[in-house]
């Protein structure tokens, strides 16, 4: 049974086809990697299942209903979840009110004024449950800017799993992590529940191979193959293009 | 036949002196992103220097390359004394820079050369008429045509055709590209700078023997100047020549036959552009880039016992000072208790929201004149007044919010600048309802629990008592989801839409809510002063206002309260001794942009938060 789906999903910028006629299913609690060299379209792709960026034509559905074309606040209402390839957190507030705010927009309270925020204890213990899920417990009172960029990178998964998400979308979540940060972040992933989905762009093929159920492989914006980690490294011209270009 | 001749050379006469204003200021925007609100400060400069270079000499051709070079030199020190250090910051920085100027140079002008009018004479051999197609023409303005369109010829030349011409368009286009390719692009910020003052300056002189001198022609020039580039393009050249031909003209002929919609079409052109086709007739920049801004951010007061103690002390002390100190401390307090709720409500959208309205005079003198007006036509009680005002500011909020909250930075920033002048000309038109620039007043003031308010003790307790209330129902609303939700807006919109706001309803709520407590505050004024005219929805009001809540500190309560304290103690205090006090207040002011971005709270904060640890 396929949680999200992407039916012949097409994004062009003017003459730049950045997506072409993809084509992709997600089993419920899969976790399927993307991968693919520079500018194959990688974050347009998440872009387009998120909601900030709109395809030219072709569907994304969720549990089979149709979200092409809906605002990243109702994506995230529906269940999709993401984080950003570059850090893209409320800097000047706390780890905290970070992920506070996070819980705060599922618990339908945004714009009650009866109650001071601080006083919602249910969105409170919520927001500490992440924390300690995305390991940060410590961390609680820090302002973002004062946080190590592999930290931030830690409290950007903790941002979409704030949400609630059946769908997580991770977008490199390694990138810029030091060797010891990454296998942090390959044991978090590993910890989150079985029943999520997760749709992850990677680079780093130790993650890739360590994490992922299947992969996709994207060139010039096209599908060029999926499969299971087995299928993909036997691919001739996956490891001709992309492979063969990197190592 | 020559009436509509003579209209449409004076429209152009008119659009040619808007394009030397206008063309500087679209090519700074558009190199800089710096929309240089004292622009129009430096049109009045060139016209006041060259007054006094004529008045030597009697020279007027003297006149008109020595004071644009004078100008220029003024402006270039301010770029880069001024301007420069504040490059990294965001441009919204830069712009409230240039706005503190404006309070500068106006003070300047007027203590040099008086508040009356004067006029710069035209030189000799342009005195007189000449015969064209059976109308006699004045030479000076054929003179002006011929001045207008060899300028916007050899600007066109330059920026087409020279080396000098291609970095410019180069640095609009992209500039750290330009950077790249090896522009040097301080050089060419001042450069452009340099020359944009120049125009502008060149534009004072040349209008001087037309449009007269007064302080006040800076805004005069100024605000048509913004509706030019709005129109035809930011950042474009022959945008701000098509558009101030437009705009000329269109004002020529609608002060000739539909004076009283003429100020009006006008706003309404600049905020139909701004929401149907934002990038203008020939706008190289579509989407403007949002403008950061620096808010008081950073730890919250980290003693609440100490903070708690302050408040019952400023409490107690505002409770009792009145029975101490003659009426006129009174009423000043008063006044200063309204003007916080109008800086507060404003924070609410600027400090907490992030959006940085310039146009907030609206709400407020919306509801001062519901009260005004509903009293002095209808006899109604003030306080049912106040009640009517608070439903139709906020309806007029949430209708203008509407359009307004979909754009943001200095589209945003026009936006609301274009529909709280379009209310301004409303107000100024509709003499039947408004009196026009007389204003208008209401025979007696209502009763606060049967206590005259002609007393002033009971205009102090009157509005302190409302000043306390707006307080604390902000301070609520900060406290709640929907405050932190605002917070969050402000620090970062993409992830707040990411992690499941509707960032847009938010918006229009705080805009709304914001302009609704302005429009309350708005009809208390009513009640304090008794009074009001379109001075109340002028731009300049919205200017003052935006004055208190930096100065004092955006993004906190506190601060806004602060900065209505200073900016009216100064305007009432400092002006009793010593005529200077918009010189004194803008320089304050440039130095919290510069130096203390959290203004004046925000720095005390920090000093005790620095103490403390």
């Amino acid at each position: 049974m396929s949680v999200l789906r992407l039916d012949n999903l097409c994004r062009s910028f003017g003459s730049l086809v950045v997506t072409h006629n993809v084509n992709l299913t997600i089993a419920a609690g899969e976790r399927h990697v993307v991968i693919g060299p520079n500018g194959a379209g990688k974050t347009s792709l998440i872009n387009q299942m998120g909601g900030q960026l709109q395809p030219s034509a072709g569907r994304v559905l969720l549990d089979e209903v149709d979200i092409t074309g809906w605002a990243p606040e109702r994506i995230l209402h529906a269940g999709i979840a993401r984080t950003f390839q570059k850090n893209n957190l409320f800097f000047n507030l706390s780890v905290l009110e970070n992920l506070r705010l996070a819980v705060q927009a599922r618990r339908a309270s945004g714009f009650s004024v009866l109650r001071p925020a601080a006083a919602r204890v249910d969105i409170l213990a919520r927001a500490r449950e992440v924390l300690v899920q995305v390991r940060m417990d410590a961390d609680a009172d820090r302002l973002v800017r004062n946080l190590s960029y592999g930290e931030q990178r830690q409290l950007e998964v903790g941002m979409a799993l704030a949400g609630d998400p059946t769908v997580l979308l991770l977008d490199e979540p390694t990138s810029g992590m030091s060797p010891a940060e990454t296998v942090g972040m390959i044991d978090l992933v590993r910890s989150l529940p079985s029943s999520l989905s997760i749709v992850m762009i990677e680079h780093d093929m130790n993650v890739v191979f360590s994490l992922a159920d299947r992969i996709t492989v994207l060139y010039y914006g096209e599908v060029l193959a999926t499969g299971v980690p087995a299928q993909i490294q036997a691919n001739a011209r996956v490891r001709e293009i992309y492979l063969g270009a990197s190592h | 036949m020559e009436i509509y001749l003579a209209q449409l050379l004076n429209g152009l006469v008119y659009g040619m002196l808007l394009f030397l204003t206008a063309a500087g200021l679209s090519l700074i925007f558009g190199l800089m992103n710096v929309v240089s609100l004292a622009h129009g400060s430096f049109f009045m400069l060139g016209a006041y220097i060259a007054l006094s270079v004529t008045r030597q000499t009697q020279n007027f051709w003297l006149a008109l390359v020595l004071a644009p070079v004078v100008t220029v030199g003024i402006g270039l020190l301010m770029e880069r004394l001024f301007m420069r250090p504040l490059y990294r910051r965001g441009h919204l920085d830069q712009v409230l820079l240039t706005f503190g100027f404006t309070f500068v140079f106006f003070d300047a002008v007027r203590s040099f050369w008086g508040s009356d009018i004067r006029k710069l004479a035209a030189p000799d051999a342009l005195q007189g008429s000449i015969e064209i197609a059976g109308g006699m023409f004045s030479t000076y303005r054929l003179f002006l045509l011929a001045l207008g369109a060899g300028l916007a010829l050899i600007l066109w030349l330059v920026m087409e055709r020279s080396r000098l011409g291609a970095m410019v368009r180069a640095g609009v286009d992209d500039s750290a590209m330009a950077a790249g390719l090896g522009a040097n692009i301080p050089a060419l910020f001042s450069g452009v700078f340099g020359a944009g003052v120049a125009l502008a300056a060149l534009g004072g002189v040349a209008a001087g023997p037309v449009l007269g001198l007064y302080p006040g022609m800076d805004g005069d020039i100024l605000i048509p100047s913004f509706i030019v580039i709005v129109i035809g393009g930011m950042g474009s050249l022959r945008g701000a020549f098509v558009g101030s031909l437009l705009v000329g003209v269109a004002d020529a002929f609608g002060k000739a036959y539909v004076p009283a919609l003429s100020m009006f079409l006008i706003y309404l052109l600049m905020a139909f552009f701004l929401l149907v086709r934002p990038q203008g007739l020939f706008g190289i920049k579509g989407g403007v880039a949002p403008a950061g801004m620096v808010v008081a951010v950073g730890a919250p007061f980290n003693r609440p016992q100490l903070a708690r103690r302050l408040a019952w002390l400023a409490l107690v002390v505002l409770a009792v000072f009145p029975l101490f100190v003659p009426d006129y401390h009174r009423t000043l307090v008063s006044e200063i208790f309204v003007f916080a709720i109008f800086a507060m409500s404003l924070d609410l959208i600027l400090g907490y929201t992030g959006l940085p309205s310039f146009g907030h005079a609206a709400f407020f003198g919306l509801g001062a004149y519901v009260v005004i007006v509903l009293g002095s036509l209808f006899g109604l009680n003030g306080w049912l007044g106040l009640a009517v005002a608070i439903p139709v500011t906020a309806m007029a909020a949430a209708i203008i919010g509407f359009f307004c909250v979909r754009t943001s930075g200095i589209t945003f920033l026009m936006l609301t600048l274009a529909f709280s002048q379009l209310l301004y000309s409303i107000a100024f038109k509709w003499r039947d309802v408004t009196g026009g620039s007389d204003g208008i007043g209401i025979a007696s003031r209502p009763s606060f629990l049967g206590w005259s308010l002609d007393d002033p003790l009971a205009l102090y307790y009157m509005t302190f008592f409302f000043f306390i209330l707006s307080y604390l129902g902000l301070r609520r609303l900060i406290a709640s989801p929907l405050g932190h939700s605002l917070v969050g807006i402000r620090e970062n919109e993409s992830r707040m839409r990411a992690i499941g706001y509707a960032t847009g309803e938010y918006k229009l709520l705080a805009f709304t809510i914001g302009g609704t407590l302005a429009g309350f505050s708005g009809g208390l004024y009513a009640l304090f002063n008794g009074f009001v005219s379109p001075e109340a929805l002028h731009w300049s009001a919205s200017g003052d206002v935006l004055i208190m809540a930096m100065l004092g500190g955006a993004g906190t309560l506190v601060g806004p309260v602060i900065g209505a304290a200073v900016f009216l103690l100064m305007k009432n205090l400092v002006s009793s001794w010593n005529d200077h006090w918009m010189m004194i207040i803008g320089a304050v002011f440039i130095a919290c942009v510069m130096f203390f971005p959290g203004g004046i709270w925000g720095m005390l904060r920090d000093r005790v938060a620095r103490v403390r640890s």
